[in-house]
């Protein structure tokens, strides 16, 4: 047997490049998007509708892009929120990919918008590896998965620059600690921020889009 | 079970690489950064059903890992990271700080995900081993 050497080219540098392009578009068109991941049922939706209310209230538009394996129920409720929004079925796929992205871009008016959610599908895995050009990326858990949530996923979230803990009113009702959430995070991610929030009751979120890079202007 | 996604790219890019190789591929060699989540297994069972009708059939995947290193520009640093190993996290988790002035790093290796070398026997070699 002998080895044989190849080129040893990234392997997802077709991804890693799509994902370039979508950024350079992304700037070139002054779009500030941000990647929304999070398990199912976190409340990533919820998040976006009450972002998408604050920064529309300040004048910025607003676009989405609601990746879902089916059914339109989010792109529908971010319409009803006033963005301008592209549905996206995954189908069997369990996360989006930047070329995916490019094409959903293409039926957005770019030229016009000032802030991009692209929300990925509820999968806490599998998208954390197909970057898709976004300036920023959030992952959305929420307290009634449990306090063990980044114990479980360490390497997600040592590489996670925004925890988002959602749904911290309920908390209490399912025996939930959120410090304990926190303190397990910052122990892996030093550098990382921690944002706890409860969107059906609007907490948290000013404090969401400051570590988004928001300037908060304490109109709530 | 992305891993079915990275198996296919990584079939697709090595394709045009192996026509002129004479020989039954046996081994793919796959580095990947400890930062990545895959399964090794799962990647290798995809790796083993999409590879059929290819030259790369019957090849077997091996991965190896690379670990983590950071430079710092606060202080220059450039090497290794600190992990946490508390059993509560069950393996080490390599921590993105500088191990020297706990600043914020760039990671230089860890996320890669690259096929550097193949094994390859030639019915000479069978004969001969």
């Amino acid at each position: 047997m002998h080895n044989v050497h190849v080129n040893g080219e990234d392997i997802l540098k077709r991804q890693l490049d799509l994902a370039g392009a979508n950024r350079r578009l992304l700037e070139e068109r002054k779009v500030t998007a941000i990647s929304v991941m999070g398990a199912i049922g976190s409340g990533k939706t919820s998040l976006i509708e009450r972002m998408i209310d604050r920064l529309t209230g300040r004048g910025l538009q607003v676009g989405t892009i609601a990746a879902d394996s089916a059914g339109d129920d989010d792109h529908q409720r971010f319409l009803s929120h006033g963005a301008a929004s592209i549905n996206l079925n995954t189908q069997d796929d369990c996360h989006l990919d930047a070329h995916t992205v490019d094409h959903a871009m293409k039926h957005l008016p770019l030229d016009k918008l000032d802030i991009l959610f692209i929300e990925n599908v509820g999968n806490l895995i599998c998208p954390a590896d197909f970057p898709l050009g976004t300036v920023n990326e959030v992952v959305v858990i929420s307290t009634t998965e449990g306090d063990d949530m980044v114990r479980k996923h360490p390497k997600i979230f040592a590489q996670t620059d925004i925890l988002v803990l959602n749904k911290i009113d309920l908390a209490d009702a399912v025996g939930v600690d959120p410090q304990l959430v926190v303190s397990d995070y910052s122990r892996i991610n030093p550098h990382g921020k921690a944002v706890l929030t409860d969107a059906r009751h609007e907490t948290g979120i000013d404090d969401l889009l400051e570590a988004l890079g928001f300037e908060c202007t304490n109109t709530q | 079970m992305h891993e079915y996604s990275v198996a296919s790219e990584l079939i697709n890019a090595l394709l045009p690489q192996v026509e002129t190789i004479k020989g039954q591929i046996v081994g793919v060699i796959l580095k990947k950064g400890e930062l990545r989540i895959l399964s090794d297994q799962a990647l290798a069972n995809a790796f083993e059903l999409l590879a059929k009708g290819t030259p790369l059939e019957g090849a077997r995947l091996l991965v190896e890992l690379v670990p983590v290193s950071v430079s710092c520009s606060s202080c220059g640093y450039k090497g290794a990271v600190d992990h946490v190993s508390d059993e509560a996290f069950h393996f080490a988790v390599p921590i993105l700080s500088c191990p020297k002035c706990q600043s914020e790093v760039d990671v230089q290796t860890g996320r890669e995900l690259f096929v550097n070398r193949l094994t390859v026997q030639t019915p000479s070699e069978t004969d001969s081993e």
